[in-house]
């Protein structure tokens, strides 16, 4: 799950290094905007749709974390 | 007519009066109580009491619709038990649809309130400070209601998502919503997280309470040495801008700029240090916003509270509308990967950008202005990638300060821009400045003597002048240290001289007493 989550990311985002930090949200390296787009592109790969409470910071502040929330709804 | 304000001698008065009394009960539940009555009573000074009672009314229909809701998922809890995730999501989704009831009617009647006064206000309704009096051509214009009115949907919102727990205390949620360091002019606080601080008062700490009142001094220091000195004069220059010469009036609108922040920082200081020296904790609303280096910055570090509701609460709601993701998927296999990313950025910001227009004024230069930054910002954030190019095909070097002092100039310039499309109170104002300072250049008025003609002679600009390096000293200590923690560290005497020249400062140079009528803070109007 995580292999196909990063390699998912490095395909939308290439400059963005998400194994570099735990605090993707938190140190500013994911705006609102990059975080859209990344539910956008798991939601429609996973056929998931993430319930909106479930969008908050500690959701995406690494792979692992991301990984963990898609896995609870497929 | 109001005379509390929180840079008023009065204010003083009773914010030493209620800290020394909270101070000294020894239990939470007294000190709680002891804020309460404090909030009655700066409200009943600087709103009124009658204006007070659309406050409590809007608490009471906070309390009972999160209770509501509450009350609705806890069917959804007994339901799910056993069932997988997956399965709990239909499920929920049906509770949801119950919920939004109860959501949509607290928030239909919170912004039907704020939306009827903002309508009456540009339709120049009378102003009156008594319910009985209200008509339809009447308006009241609460205190802080476009302030407590975000933080109460914002409220609503957050126990509909499920992310806040409702208060069940009326009293407790009461002291929140009229808590009297954020009900002028925020930070626009989150109830929930507000709830928990005083659910869990600390107790007494020296170091808590003098960094409180230092802050607040500090936030004195901004708003009555520096913004009094300038707003005045601004604003004189703005109702009347063609007797004024080109180059004046660029002078008019960086110092326009200038008084604006110092005005709003300086209150969120005197806010922010009140509340901490009581051991309440509030969100941050600035960071050094003219370092910023681009718009998209700029709006994280200005006014930070207002752009973080609006991205909780209208962005990502919209961005993350399945029938909105549907849209921009279905742009996107239609036009390119570049043009969805685009217009999914593209539509959520500018339906934000113009709702930020109309939360601070409903005319038609309000309307103009949030079009500005909404545009400003789409273009940064589609086209990133041209932008940063354009330098490197110039051979500029990024890295250096130099580029980096380039990048804040054209924020400030951006901001300043903005300024001019609200300043003269006409959807043509920034057409107006612009032709001004175009048409009658006159350079000559620099050197003549004129320029201290016009309700800031020599000294006082010399005052601004000295006031604004110091404030922009601190602001790039700011960015590295806590300043505060630092000055802890000094030896006690030259603490104390610190201590002593920001207050002689303010009682020497600071602008106030009874003729001065500018002393109420911009941004309360809103």
């Amino acid at each position: 799950m995580k292999e196909k989550i990063l390699e998912i990311l490095s395909e939308t985002y290439p400059e963005i290094d998400f194994e570099s930090s735990d605090e993707l949200v938190d140190d500013g390296t994911l705006d609102s905007l990059t975080v859209v787009g990344i539910i956008s592109a798991l939601s429609s790969e996973f056929d998931v749709e993430l319930p909106y409470e479930e969008i908050i910071p500690e959701n995406f502040n690494s792979v692992d974390a991301m990984a963990e929330v898609f896995e609870k709804y497929m | 007519m109001p005379i509390m304000t929180y840079n008023s001698l009065f204010f003083v008065l009773f914010f030493t009066v209620l800290l020394i009394v909270y101070l000294i009960m020894p239990v939470r539940i007294l000190k709680q109580i002891v804020i309460l009555i404090g909030n009655f009573y700066f409200y009943k000074y600087a709103g009124g009491l009658n204006c007070m009672s659309v406050l409590i009314a809007s608490t009471i229909l906070i309390y009972g619709c999160s209770l509501w809701m509450e009350r609705i998922y806890a069917g959804f809890e007994r339901e799910a038990e056993g069932l997988s995730r997956k399965e709990q999501v239909p499920l929920l989704n049906s509770y949801k649809k119950k919920t939004k009831r109860v959501l949509f009617l607290g928030v239909f009647i919170l912004l039907g309130v704020l939306i009827y006064v903002k309508v009456g206000k540009l339709l120049h309704f009378e102003e009156v400070a008594r319910i009985r009096e209200l008509s339809f051509k009447k308006i009241m214009i609460p205190l802080g209601l476009s302030y407590y009115t975000f933080s109460s949907i914002g409220y609503l919102a957050d126990v509909y998502w499920r992310k806040a727990k409702p208060e069940h205390n009326f009293l407790t949620l009461l002291t929140c919503t009229t808590f009297f360091p954020t009900i002028v002019q925020g930070p626009i606080g989150r109830y929930d997280r507000l709830v928990q601080q005083f659910r869990e008062l600390p107790k007494f700490s020296y170091e808590r309470v003098c960094h409180g009142l230092q802050r607040m001094w500090w936030g004195f220091f901004k708003k009555s040495v520096i913004a009094d000195r300038i707003t005045p004069v601004t604003t004189a220059m703005f109702a009347d801008v063609f007797s004024y010469a080109g180059v004046e009036m660029v002078l008019a609108v960086i110092g326009n700029v200038i008084a604006i922040y110092m005005d709003f920082s300086g209150c969120m200081d005197i806010v922010i240090g009140a509340a901490e020296a009581l051991g309440v904790t509030l969100d941050e609303n600035f960071r050094q916003p003219f370092f910023a280096k681009s718009a998209a910055e700029f709006w994280r570090r200005w006014h930070i509270t207002l752009g973080t509701w609006f991205k909780d609460y209208v962005y990502m709601p919209i961005a993350m509308n399945p029938r909105f993701m549907k849209m921009t998927g279905n742009a996107r296999k239609r036009f390119g990967a570049r043009f969805g990313k685009v217009f999914s950025a593209a539509i959520p910001l500018m339906i934000v950008w113009i709702l930020t227009g109309l939360w601070h004024g409903t005319g038609k230069d309000y309307l103009l202005w949030g079009f500005y930054w909404g545009v400003l910002i789409i273009i940064e954030t589609a086209f990133d990638k041209e932008l940063k190019a354009i330098p490197k095909k110039l051979h500029m070097r990024t890295e250096t300060f130099g580029y980096a002092l380039l990048q804040m100039i054209r924020t400030f310039i951006f901001f300043a821009i903005g300024r001019m499309i609200t300043a003269v109170g006409v959807g043509r104002s920034v057409f107006l400045i612009f032709g001004q300072i175009f048409r009658e250049k006159r350079l000559y008025t620099l050197f003549d003597g004129s320029l201290y003609s016009h309700g800031l002679d020599e000294k006082n600009f010399h005052v601004v002048l000295i006031g604004l390096a110091v404030v922009w000293l601190v602001d790039i200590l700011s960015a590295r240290f806590d300043v505060r923690k630092k000055i802890d560290e000094q030896p006690l005497v030259f603490r104390w001289v610190l201590y002593l020249a920001l207050v002689m400062s303010v009682v020497i140079f600071g602008i106030y007493g009874k003729a001065y009528d500018a002393k109420a803070f911009v941004y309360g109007g809103f």
